[in-house]
């Protein structure tokens, strides 16, 4: 049974909105990313999966549950964090938190104290009072407090700092590893990169790729700095070379093609120094967006 | 029906209810503390309502009973102003108390608990109407209690049974259009205006209708025309109207929970 799979699921506000046939197929156990510009449909996708809005077509299911008529069910199952926060403002987050809990059966309440201690909340204090990264705080908890099988992450990292980051990614990977599916929405590659095995990228309201990560990043080219010995400069650099860049004995540029081609030719060359690196996944990405 | 709603929705309204409460306890509290003085001046009130011409009095609710005997003094004011006063909190309670979720943004948080849209619905309903009946009941108590405190003679329970029981039909059927006309309207929109002009225009509709023959069929239009919140003792209980307007306000009720179930909750 897969955790997320939508075929053809869409939902059109007027002519340009909205989401269009949009099919994906999440793995149980996956942390799966969901990467676009704002305003790409990444948003609605995730408000329709919840049942918060209701498709104009095609259809979904989540561990196995139809999002349209067995919304409840399926909800047991799933923590979702959004990514603006607007709580009852004259609560304050230990009420916030009973509150939530209340709707889920057999919920240990001392849960909210321990995550709480970890996330440096305090929860005597009124949720209209709490920044905004607080009240994110609050939002990661009640996500996570009663041990979904299926985390709905948007925007999940916008209003906490390095040190919160850190924290909440640390709790990600422990959820992970007790099995829990992560459905990772964001615009910020670094952290899809961090986190994901697999990352679908959604433009103008329709998927435009997925792709398994670190296939992604081994497919795609190399940046390329290298230094020749003053007296021995090879100026034919290996096919798959673009966008060279000369400094005296110097040349940076970006290879696309098989590593062994590149260690020959480097390895027949009087190479002095080498620096190889990986763009980094923005870069590949940028491609996706351009297209 | 979910429990944990339920007790939210109670513990959040507590303010609002005791501030309208307060009001409606204080009004009656008042119209009762004038009867004795107001009933020392009998004959010569009796005389000034004979200058008044008997359409308007009609349409205050006054007549020769209402200087006459504490019920028929409160009566005039039971109609006009606490029928009203409690409408208008309750209609008003009725409008906020689906759409202030999605106003403030709540509605995501507490559409993605494992909660149907149909138990949010009738929860919230069911909220509502425990707090009308208890409101209801309270003032029923206090003007019970006031009226046989300041009554000379015997008071007559059954009229009173009656008009207050009335008074309950319009002041449910008061709520449910609140319920459904938050529906309709943006969640941005303030109801209290909508729900004022609501309750008093179709009370004034009624007065209007009742002052002349003429006017009659304006009454059709109003609730009040269907229930019978005077002391007239020739009226009885108008059982047919209650139940018709129980039955549009259930209708009304059903439209709005479809309207809800229907709508798409903007992020």
């Amino acid at each position: 049974m897969l955790a997320i799979e939508t075929i053809n699921l869409s939902k059109l506000y007027g002519e340009n909105r909205g989401i269009r046939n949009v099919n994906l197929k999440v793995e149980r156990g996956e942390v799966f990313g969901f990467i676009g510009p704002n305003g790409a449909g990444k948003s609605t996708t995730i408000r329709t999966l919840l049942g918060l809005i209701h498709p104009s077509g095609g259809r979904a299911t989540i561990l196995g549950h139809d999002i349209v008529s067995e919304g409840v069910e399926l909800r047991k199952k799933i923590g979702y964090l959004p990514s603006e926060v607007h709580y009852y403002d004259e609560m304050n987050s230990r009420e916030l938190l009973e509150y939530s809990i209340g709707f889920y059966d057999n919920i240990n309440p001392d849960e909210i104290e321990h995550l709480a201690d970890f996330f440096e909340l305090d929860l005597a204090k009124n949720i209209a009072d709490l920044s905004f990264g607080n009240k994110k705080k609050c939002a990661i908890i009640q996500a996570v407090l009663h041990r979904p099988e299926l985390l709905i992450l948007d925007e999940p990292t916008s209003g906490l700092d390095p040190l919160m980051q850190n924290r909440f990614f640390d709790l990600l990977e422990e959820k992970h590893k007790e099995g829990t599916t992560i459905f990772f929405s964001s615009h910020i590659l670094s952290e899809i990169q961090r986190m994901c095995d697999r990352a679908a990228v959604i433009r103008d309201g329709e998927i435009s790729a997925i792709e398994n990560i670190q296939d992604l990043l081994k497919k795609q080219m190399k940046k390329v700095r290298i230094v020749f010995n003053p007296d021995a400069i090879n100026r034919n650099l290996p096919i798959g070379s673009q966008n060279e860049k000369w400094h005296d004995q110097k040349v940076n540029f970006e290879y696309v093609g098989p590593i062994e081609s590149l260690i020959q030719w480097m390895n027949e060359s009087k190479v002095v120094d080498v620096v190889m690196e990986e763009p980094d996944l923005e870069t590949i990405f940028m491609n996706y967006y351009k297209r | 029906m979910n429990k944990n709603l339920y007790i939210k929705e109670l513990k959040r309204n507590r303010k609002n209810f005791f501030v309208w409460l307060s009001i409606v306890f204080g009004f009656t509290l008042l119209v009762l503390s004038i009867f004795p003085y107001m009933s020392g001046m009998g004959e010569g009130l009796t005389a000034l309502m004979e200058q008044i011409p008997p359409e308007i009095g009609k349409a205050m609710g006054m007549d020769e009973q209402t200087w006459s005997s504490a019920l028929g003094f409160y009566s005039t004011y039971y109609g006009v102003y606490i029928v009203v006063l409690i409408s208008i909190y309750t209609a008003s309670t009725g409008a906020g108390i689906i759409s202030k979720e999605e106003r403030d943004r709540t509605s995501e948080f507490l559409l993605t608990r494992p909660v149907s849209r149909k138990t949010v619905f009738w929860t919230k309903i069911a909220a509502l109407f425990s707090l009308t009946l208890i409101f209801f009941g309270l003032q029923t108590v206090l003007a019970g209690i006031g009226l046989s405190l300041v009554n000379e003679g015997t008071m007559d329970w059954g009229i009173f049974t009656r008009m207050h029981a009335s008074g309950f039909i319009l002041i449910c059927f008061f709520t449910a259009i609140g319920v459904l006309i938050s529906m309709f309207f943006t969640p941005k929109k303030n109801f209290m205006g909508m729900v004022v002009g609501l309750t008093f225009g179709t009370y004034f509709l009624n007065a209007i209708a009742k002052s002349t023959e003429a006017t009659k069929w304006i009454g059709y239009i109003s609730p009040f025309n269907y229930m019978e919140i005077t002391i007239d003792p020739h009226h009885a209980f108008n059982y047919w109207g209650a139940i018709v307007l129980i039955l549009v306000a259930i209708i009304l009720l059903i439209v709005a929970l479809k309207s809800y179930e229907k709508r798409d909750m903007a992020g």
